[in-house]
């Protein structure tokens, strides 16, 4: 091994000078030159002073007017009445991606054009930049927008011509433990705050006209490799918000927190412990565990937003899969709530009804995806696209199953359409095992979107099957607890938008497009649905026909979830495009698809 | 000389030069620690020897391998303030110290100094955004950052590509989740 000097002090430079070879001076100029490493800092004049890189932008107004004072928890429950605002991440407590706005309709969007563009760009060393995507639904307030894009942004925005207004940047510390992407799905707003769920757990909650901080809440255990990815959910006087990192054997949990104060209300774990409602479908804790049974890293997470029903005072939220997700030895029976919808109480957390989508998941297919919430013949339905390729109509008051039906290729098992009962057919194994759909599922977090003018649901599917493979790992808390993996198919995935009809299940029509659809899709008044493409391209469709009407070539692959709004008498439809996520999960083939931010807007001429 | 007087000397000289090291707060000293011993696998061994080819600018490479500022913990001040100094080296191209350590989350202030005869600039990591100092030739200024959460984060110098050639520097910020926000099960096997 050769000495090197540790360079970059005076000591260095010394270090690497030959000590003279007398034996009585020696010591002396060791001692000497140890005396010498103590840093040298030099006196200099200290002219200088740290500025906010953000301030230093002529265009920015520093602060946004105070329309998110007036957005009270009534406003929210209310926000079907002022189709102008987008106000909670789906638009509405419901969760239809609906808008009654029907200003840009199927005879002139042709004529649909870029309003204005708001593109940003990370800068420095930060967590895994090759995912961060732009995932974000924007929220839209009397002509103020709230977005956040990935590593800790938020911004706030003139609707109208899309001029910054503030900007907060919450620091994600570059080793944060992530699932998948380093990603941001939106942002909550009530009473003068905007919220926001960090990547490395913590609730924000921003002044809404400075953006300067109020007070933040850790939620998550960063240490067992928990993260948050979520937009936060209001309701009443808290704020909702989950949990990421099944994938590192964690325990999900959802959270409320008070709305004032940042103060933790109650935390629902999905997984019981022993004693608990729901722990008899895990194994029993054997008595010299130290560290707990499976259910102590049973996984479960809650990292999408939930839904939430005024009148039956029920907030329905979709729960991730099992821990190790690929292996199920050490975690026979059910294990619920994994891979489930949990009606809750808002006040307390108690769970009133669930019901679980895929039983002792090993495929990964999770169940965090939306519960849409519609009506029927007068009877309270919730609408549930899962990514284990089945369509699930429950009634939402008790959590009854009223049908399931497949909606994309799906051959790990059939479910029966009225009792549910699921025979399963394709397990992973040692060897590999073939199995429709792959571990993204057939829709992965992206929302399907519900129209009230036509009464049709519509999703975004993906058509790609994946070799699964199993393996006993053993457990080490904070990294990765999968119980082995997943190889897609060789052969390029492809992508739909379909339509169905919630009273049959029958679908109405399909568009084919060339890659995976992993965009939200929205359904407008005037007969429209829009939709996004790993390519870039923006398209809107004919809701009745699915005939694809208009196209938008943005740039950059397109993973968020759009919305529109008005200000001012026009109609906007606003998209986030910026690809990235877990592409090796979905979109294989289009990984090398250009990553940009961007938010582009568009309106009529 | 006696062999005894000869060895009572060395004892005086071993145990003079451990007094000075220590007062000097050498690094040289902590060589021993058995965390560095166990560095010394055949893996970093080749690493460090390909080192005085790459651990110049303009030598093996363009610039430099991954700067070697070294680290220095940013102390608490009666304020509750952390604060550490930093300087760019003249022709090195890196900021010593290149690793900061603060003990837990909290306000940071960075003593820069810039005895460099070319402009230099940190890009700095803060809770709420990204800080921005500008560093010109000798002279000095300081940044106040807050960093609450613990991790590893970024800076860099934004002029020409001075932190590609070495400026690259992170601040760690020690720390734990807090204890509301912790997982409600029996501790668990750790790496």
């Amino acid at each position: 091994m050769t000495a090197r000097r540790p360079a970059g002090s005076s000591c260095a430079r010394a270090a690497s000078t030959p000590a003279r070879r007398s034996p009585r001076l020696a010591p002396l100029a060791v001692a000497l030159l140890l005396a010498t490493c103590a840093q040298h800092v030099p006196e200099l004049p200290m002219t200088e002073q740290a500025v906010p890189f953000a301030s230093l932008n002529a265009d920015q107004v520093g602060s946004a007017p105070p329309v998110a004072d007036a957005v009270t928890p009534e406003r929210l429950v209310r926000a079907r009445e002022e189709p102008q605002n987008w106000l909670t991440y789906y638009g509405a407590y419901d969760g239809q991606r609906y808008s009654a706005l029907d200003q840009i309709d199927t005879s002139n969007v042709a004529r649909l054009r870029p309003a204005w563009i708001f593109q940003y760009q990370l800068l420095g060393l930060y967590a895994n930049p090759v995912t961060a995507a732009f995932e974000a639904a924007p929220l839209v307030v009397d002509g103020v927008m709230y977005v956040t894009g990935p590593n800790g942004y938020l911004w706030a925005l003139d609707a109208a011509t899309g001029r910054k207004l503030w900007q907060y940047q919450h620091q994600i510390p570059i080793d944060v433990a992530l699932c998948c992407g380093n990603v941001n799905r939106g942002a909550a707003v009530a009473r003068g705050l905007v919220y926001m769920a960090t990547a490395n757990g913590y609730l924000v909650a921003l002044d809404a006209r400075t953006g300067q901080p109020r007070w933040q809440t850790a939620f998550a255990d960063v240490r067992a490799a928990e993260s948050a990815t979520l937009a936060p959910l209001v309701v009443k006087d808290l704020v909702l918000v989950g949990s990421s990192g099944a994938e590192y054997g964690v325990r999900g949990h959802i959270d409320a927190i008070d709305a004032r104060t940042g103060r933790r209300v109650w935390r629902r774990y999905t997984v019981p412990k022993p004693g608990e409602p729901g722990a008899e479908t895990w194994p029993p804790e054997p008595p010299d565990a130290r560290h707990g049974g499976a259910w102590a890293r049973g996984g479960g997470t809650t990292w999408i937003t939930g839904t939430y029903d005024p009148e039956l005072d029920l907030v329905y939220w979709g729960t991730g899969n099992p821990s190790p997700v690929f292996d199920g030895e050490g975690r026979q029976g059910s294990n619920l709530y994994t891979s489930s919808v949990v009606a809750l109480d808002p006040d307390d957390g108690t769970i009133r009804w669930h019901y679980q989508w895929t039983p002792h998941d090993v495929w990964d297919y999770d169940g965090v995806g939306e519960s849409i919430l519609f009506e029927q013949d007068g009877r309270k339905l919730l609408a549930h696209f899962d990514r284990n390729g089945y369509l699930f109509i429950l009634d939402r008051t008790d959590g009854r199953l009223v049908r399931a039906t497949r909606y994309a290729r799906a051959d790990w098992a059939d479910i029966d359409p009225t009792s549910g009962r699921v025979t399963v057919q394709r397990v992973p194994s040692d060897s590999g095992t073939r199995i429709c759909p792959g571990p993204a599922g057939a829709k992965v977090w992206n929302h399907a979107a519900y129209s009230r003018q036509t009464g049709l649901l519509y999703v975004p599917v993906i058509e790609l099957c994946a070799t699964f493979t199993r393996q006993t790992q053993e457990f080490r808390e904070g990294l990765p607890y999968l119980g082995s993996g997943f190889q897609n198919d060789a052969e390029q995935g492809w992508g739909q938008v379909k339509a169905f009809d919630p009273a049959t299940g029958r679908e109405v029509w399909s568009w084919r497009g060339e890659a995976p659809i992993v965009t939200s899709l929205l359904a407008t008044a005037g007969g429209l649905v829009f939709s996004g493409e790993p390519s870039g391209m923006f398209d809107a469709f004919d809701a009745r026909t699915g005939r694809l009407l208009w196209q938008f070539r943005t740039g950059s692959g397109i993973h968020s979830s759009p919305i529109t709004y008005r200000v001012g008498g026009r109609q906007y439809v606003a998209v986030p495009v910026g690809w990235g996520g877990w592409l090796e999960g979905f979109a294989p083939h289009d990984y090398g698809v250009p990553r940009a931010l961007s938010l582009v807007v568009f309106a009529l001429p | 000389m006696s062999r005894r007087a000869r060895w009572a000397r060395a004892g005086v000289v071993a145990l003079a030069l451990a007094a000075t090291a220590l007062a000097a707060g050498c690094g040289y000293v902590r060589l021993l620690r058995p965390s560095v011993l166990k560095q010394l696998n055949p893996r970093v061994v080749r690493l460090v020897n390909e080192l005085p080819a790459t651990d110049d600018v303009n030598e093996a490479l363009i610039g430099r391998l991954f700067a070697h500022g070294g680290a220095a913990d940013a102390r608490v001040g009666r304020d509750g303030v952390m604060r550490v100094a930093v300087d760019v080296p003249p022709d090195e191209y890196l900021w010593s110290p290149a690793v900061i350590i603060m003990p837990h989350g909290g306000e940071l202030e960075i003593a820069f100094t810039n005895p460099d005869r070319v402009l230099h600039g940190a890009f700095l990591p803060s809770d709420g955004g990204r800080q921005l100092i500008w560093l010109p030739e000798r002279r000095g200024g300081r940044a106040r950052i807050r960093l609450d959460q613990p991790g590893y984060y970024f800076f860099g110098c934004p002029v020409m590509n001075h932190a590609g050639r070495g400026m690259i520097g992170l601040i760690l910020v020690k720390g734990d989740t807090p204890a509301e926000a912790r997982l409600d099960r029996p501790p668990q096997r750790r790496p």
